[in-house]
C-alpha cells in the first residue's frame, strides 16, 4: 500500500504547506506585494524555538516563544521597512528588492549563528507512531494535521468574524477607499503582518521536527505555498488551503513515477505553464 | 598580479550579466530573478559543446548564446501575460527549476559535482589558458556588450522600452508593438547572459550548480542595484565594486565556516540600504 | 457617399451592465464632433471600441469605407486613427520630446538589430525624428518645454502634450477624451484654439466634452449618448435647446 502512505504523507505535508499558504495569503491579499522575506520568518520561527528548547523550556513554551518572536518580527518588518518605503512612494519593484535583501540578511544571519548544517530538535516523542484507520502516523504528523486544520479555521474566523479581519478585507479590496474612510490601512498592514508571521512559525517548527532545521529551507516551501495562493485565487483563504493540499498530495503521489529530487522542479514547471494559460487562478473568472 | 587579473576577468564577465539584468529589470521593468539560470545554461552548453564536439570556441559560444536567446524569450513570456508581482513568483520558479536540472541531471551536467575539464578557448591556433591572456577575450566581450547596450539605449528602441515600462497601454495606443519590443529585449538579455556563461565556463574550466543558483541571481540584482539601475555606467561599475567586496572581507578575520553566509548577508544588507537611502545606486537612475 | 467614420449597432455588456446598446452614428470628414452625455453614458467605451481596446459583442466600425472589426489598437493607428486618454497616460519619466517621439510611425531604429548594426543610419533617422518631434511640439506651443520631464510640466502643458503625441502618429482622425477637463482661463482658450487650428489643417476630431460652453464654441455636430445609446444628434444649438436632453444631462433622471 505504497500509494496510501504517499497519500497520507501528502495530506500531512499539505497541512503544513497549507499553514504557510494561509499565512501568506493573509499578507499578500492585504499588502499586495510579494513579501519574499516571509520565507526567512518561517526559518526564524524554527530556530528561535530550537534555541528556547535548548535553554530548557518545555515544548509548548518554546513554540510560544517562536510565535511571539515571529509576530514581533513581522510587525517590525512592516513598520521599519515596508511602510518606510511606501511613504517614500517606492514602486513595487523597490519594495520587492528590499524584501529580497531582507530575506538574504535574515537567512544568512541564521546560517552565520547556527551554521548551515542541519539541526535536529531531538524530541523522541515526535517519532512515536499510532495506527489510525490502518495508516501509520507519527505524533509529529498528527500534530501537523491538528495545527493545520486549527490554523485554517482560525484564519477563517479571523477574516470573517473579527473587526480587524473585516478591516483587513476592506483594505484588501480597496486600499484607496480604506484610506479616506479612516480604516487606517497602515495599522491594518502591521497587524496583518504580525498575525501572518506568527502563524508561519507553526509550520516553521513542525516541518523541521521531522526533517531538521536548515537556514534556507523556507524558500522552496514559501514558493510552493505561493503557487497555492495564486492558483487558489488571491484573497481566498480556503482556495489557498485546498490548493496546498492538492499540490502536496500530487507531489507525493508523483514519487510513484519519478525520483523525489525532481518533484520541486516538476511543481514549478507545471506552475510556469499554468501561469501562461490561467494567470488569474483556478477559481476566478 | 595574477590575482588582480583574475578579478578583472571575472568582473568583465559579470558586466555582461549586469547588462542582461539591467535591460530586463531596470529598463523594461520585468522583475526577473532567474538571470543566473540563463547564465548557467550558457555555461553548461558551452562546456558540453567544447568537451563533446570539435566545434571551435567562438562557434560554441555563439551557439550557446543563441540557445539562451530562445530560452530567455521563453522564460520571459509569462511576463507578457501576468503582471509584475505574479511574474516574480514565476521567475523564482524558473530559477528553482533550473537549479533542480543542474543538480539532478547527472548525465548532462555532472550533477552536484559539476563538469570539470572544460577546454580553454582555442582561437586561430592560440590557446587562452592564463588569465593574462584570457583578459583579452573578456575585455572584447565586455566592450562589445557595452557598445550594443549604448547603441540601443541611444536609439528610438531605448525610448520605446522605457515607454513600455511606464505605460504599456499608451504605447499600444501609439501604434507600437509592445510584444515585439519586449521579446527583443528578452532576446538581447539572453544573448548577454549566454555569452557570459560561455566565457565563465572556459575561464574557470569548470562549471557546477552553485554558480547559477538563486543566490547568484540575487547577486546579479545586487550588482545592478548598487552600480545603478537603468544606466550603462551603473552596469559596469556594479560588478567591479561587488566582486571587490569579498577581497575586502578577506582582510577582516571572519571564520571560513561562515564566510559565505557573511558575504550573502552583506549583499542583502546592500539591497535594503540602497532601496531605503539611494534607490538610484551609485551611478544610475531612481528605480 | 460613405461616411468618414461609420459606427453601426455596437453592443457591449460588462456583467450586468449594458455599456453600449445598439449604438450607431457617423462622423463627417473635417468636422469637429462632440460626444456628450451624462457620466457612465458610454463615451469612453465608444472610444475603446473604435480604437481596438475593446471588442464589442456585436456591431461594426468602418473608417473611410474599410472595416476595422477585429483589428488591434496597433493596426488601427496605422489606419490613421489615434486617441488620447482621459487620465492622460503620458510617460512621466520621459521628456516631452521623447513622449512625442514615441508617437512617430517611422519605425527606423525601434528594433535592436537596426540600432546595433546600422548605428549611423539610426543616428540620422533619430536626428530627423527629433526635428520632426520639435516641429510637433512647436505646433502645440510646447517647443520651450521639449527637454522637460513630463512630471515637471503643468497640467495644461500635459494636456497639450497628449494631443502632440497623437499628432505625431500622423493620424487623420483624432479621438480626444476630455481634452479640456480641469482647465480654465488661458489654458482652456489655448486648447480650444488648437482644436480649431487642427480642423483648419484638415484633421477630423471626435471629442468627448463635458463643458457645454466649449461644445457650443467648437462643435460642428453633437452626438448625445445616454445609457450606451445614441439619443440625439444635431448642431450644438439644437441639442442644447432640447429641454428633454438638458433634463437628462443636468437633472440626472437616470
Amino acid at each position: 500500500m505504497l500509494w496510501l502512505n504517499l497519500l497520507i504523507n501528502g495530506l500531512v505535508w499539505g497541512c503544513a504547506l497549507g499553514m504557510v499558504a494561509v499565512s501568506f495569503s493573509l499578507i499578500f491579499a492585504t499588502t499586495r506585494f510579494f513579501h519574499v522575506a516571509h520565507a526567512a520568518v518561517y526559518g526564524l520561527g524554527g530556530y528561535v524555538s530550537w534555541s528556547a528548547l535548548k535553554h530548557g523550556l518545555p515544548e509548548w513554551a518554546a513554540l510560544l516563544v517562536g510565535i511571539v518572536v515571529c509576530g514581533l518580527a513581522g510587525a517590525a518588518i512592516q513598520k521599519l521597512l515596508y511602510e518606510r518605503l511606501d511613504r517614500r512612494g517606492a514602486t513595487h519593484l523597490v519594495i520587492l528588492i528590499a524584501s529580497l535583501g531582507l530575506s538574504a540578511v535574515m537567512q544568512n544571519g541564521i546560517a552565520a549563528i547556527y551554521t548551515s548544517n542541519v539541526l535536529q530538535y531531538g524530541l523522541p516523542w515526535g517519532n512515536r507512531t499510532t495506527i489510525i484507520g490502518g495508516a501509520l502516523l507519527t505524533n509529529t504528523q498528527m500534530l501537523t494535521v491538528v495545527f493545520g486544520i486549527l490554523s485554517y479555521l482560525g484564519a477563517m474566523w479571523f477574516a470573517h468574524r473579527t473587526v480587524l479581519g473585516k478591516r483587513m478585507r476592506a483594505v484588501a479590496s480597496n486600499p484607496f477607499l480604506a484610506e479616506i474612510t479612516r480604516l487606517q490601512p497602515r495599522q491594518v498592514h502591521i497587524a496583518v503582518m504580525a498575525i501572518g508571521s506568527a502563524l508561519v512559525c507553526i509550520p516553521g517548527v513542525l516541518v523541521p521536527l521531522d526533517l531538521g532545521l536548515q537556514p534556507f529551507g523556507g524558500v522552496p516551501i514559501l514558493l510552493t505555498a505561493t503557487i497555492a495562493v495564486i492558483a487558489g485565487g488571491v484573497g481566498s483563504i480556503s482556495g489557498a488551503f485546498v490548493l496546498a493540499l492538492v499540490i502536496a498530495v500530487l507531489q507525493n503521489l508523483s514519487l510513484l513515477v519519478m525520483p523525489g529530487e525532481w518533484s520541486i522542479g516538476i511543481t514549478f514547471g507545471i506552475f510556469v505553464i499554468f501561469m501562461l494559460f490561467r494567470p488569474r487562478g483556478l477559481f476566478t473568472g | 598580479m595574477d590575482f588582480l587579473t583574475t578579478y578583472i576577468v571575472l568582473a568583465e564577465i559579470y558586466v555582461l550579466l549586469g547588462l542582461s539584468t539591467n535591460l530586463l529589470v531596470g529598463i523594461v521593468g520585468i522583475f526577473s530573478v532567474s538571470q543566473a539560470a540563463v547564465f548557467g545554461v550558457g555555461a553548461y552548453l558551452t562546456a558540453f559543446l567544447l568537451m563533446h564536439t570539435a566545434l571551435p570556441f567562438p562557434v560554441a559560444v555563439l551557439l550557446a548564446a543563441a540557445f539562451c536567446v530562445g530560452l530567455n524569450i521563453l522564460v520571459t513570456l509569462p511576463s507578457l501575460r501576468v503582471s509584475g508581482d505574479y511574474f516574480v513568483v514565476t521567475s523564482f520558479g524558473i530559477q528553482l527549476l533550473a537549479t533542480a536540472v543542474f543538480t539532478n541531471w547527472t548525465g548532462g551536467t555532472g550533477g552536484a559535482n559539476g563538469l570539470p575539464g572544460v577546454p580553454a578557448p582555442l582561437i586561430l591556433g592560440h590557446e587562452f589558458t592564463e588569465p593574462t591572456e584570457f583578459i583579452a577575450l573578456t575585455t572584447i566581450g565586455m566592450a562589445l556588450g557595452c557598445l550594443c547596450f549604448w547603441l540601443m539605449m541611444r536609439a528610438p528602441f531605448g525610448a520605446l522600452l522605457r515607454a513600455i515600462r511606464e505605460d504599456e497601454l499608451a504605447v499600444a495606443a501609439l501604434g507600437k508593438s509592445v510584444l515585439g519590443a519586449k521579446v527583443s529585449a528578452a532576446a538581447l538579455a539572453g544573448a548577454f547572459a549566454g555569452s557570459a556563461g560561455g566565457l565563465y565556463a572556459t575561464f574557470l574550466s569548470f562549471v557546477d550548480p552553485s554558480s547559477f543558483d538563486l543566490d547568484a541571481s540575487i547577486f546579479l540584482l545586487t550588482m545592478v542595484v548598487v552600480g545603478g539601475a537603468r544606466t550603462l555606467a551603473g552596469s559596469v561599475l556594479g560588478p567591479f565594486v561587488l566582486l571587490a567586496l569579498p577581497q575586502i572581507l578577506a582582510l577582516i578575520d571572519i571564520p571560513t565556516s561562515i564566510a559565505a553566509a557573511a558575504r550573502q548577508l552583506i549583499y542583502g544588507l546592500l539591497l535594503i540600504v540602497f532601496m531605503l537611502f539611494r534607490p538610484q545606486g551609485l551611478l544610475g537612475e531612481k528605480l | 457617399m460613405t461616411a468618414y467614420l461609420q459606427v453601426t449597432g455596437l453592443n457591449k455588456r460588462f456583467g450586468g451592465l449594458q455599456a453600449l446598446r445598439d449604438c450607431s452614428f457617423t462622423v463627417g470628414q473635417g468636422r469637429i464632433t462632440c460626444l456628450v452625455g451624462p457620466n457612465g453614458a458610454g463615451k469612453t467605451t465608444i472610444f475603446n471600441a473604435i480604437t481596438g481596446f475593446l471588442v464589442p459583442d456585436t456591431g461594426h466600425v468602418e473608417f473611410q469605407g474599410r472595416s476595422l472589426d477585429g483589428q488591434s489598437p496597433q493596426q488601427i493607428v496605422h489606419h490613421g486613427i489615434a486617441r488620447t486618454f482621459q487620465n492622460l497616460r503620458l510617460f512621466a519619466d520621459l521628456t516631452a520630446r521623447d513622449n512625442v517621439l514615441a508617437g512617430m510611425q517611422d519605425h527606423v531604429g525601434e528594433g535592436p538589430l537596426g540600432a546595433i548594426f546600422r548605428p549611423f543610419h539610426t543616428a540620422r533617422a533619430l536626428a530627423a525624428k527629433q526635428d520632426a518631434a520639435m516641429a510637433v511640439l512647436a505646433h502645440v506651443g510646447l517647443q520651450d518645454r521639449a527637454s522637460a520631464l513630463v512630471r515637471n510640466l503643468s497640467y495644461g502643458e500635459q494636456k497639450l502634450l497628449c494631443i502632440a503625441r497623437i499628432l505625431a502618429t500622423g493620424a487623420e482622425l483624432l479621438l480626444l477624451d476630455e481634452p479640456t477637463s480641469g482647465l480654465s482661463g488661458a489654458a482652456l482658450t489655448e486648447v480650444m484654439a488648437l482644436l480649431r487650428r487642427l480642423q483648419a489643417e484638415g484633421k477630423t476630431l471626435l471629442v468627448v466634452e463635458h463643458n457645454t460652453r466649449v461644445v457650443q464654441q467648437i462643435a460642428d455636430d453633437v452626438l448625445f449618448l445616454h445609457h450606451g445609446h445614441l439619443l440625439a444628434h444635431g448642431s450644438p444649438a439644437e441639442i442644447i435647446a432640447d429641454p428633454k436632453l438638458a433634463e437628462i444631462y443636468f437633472g440626472g433622471t437616470l
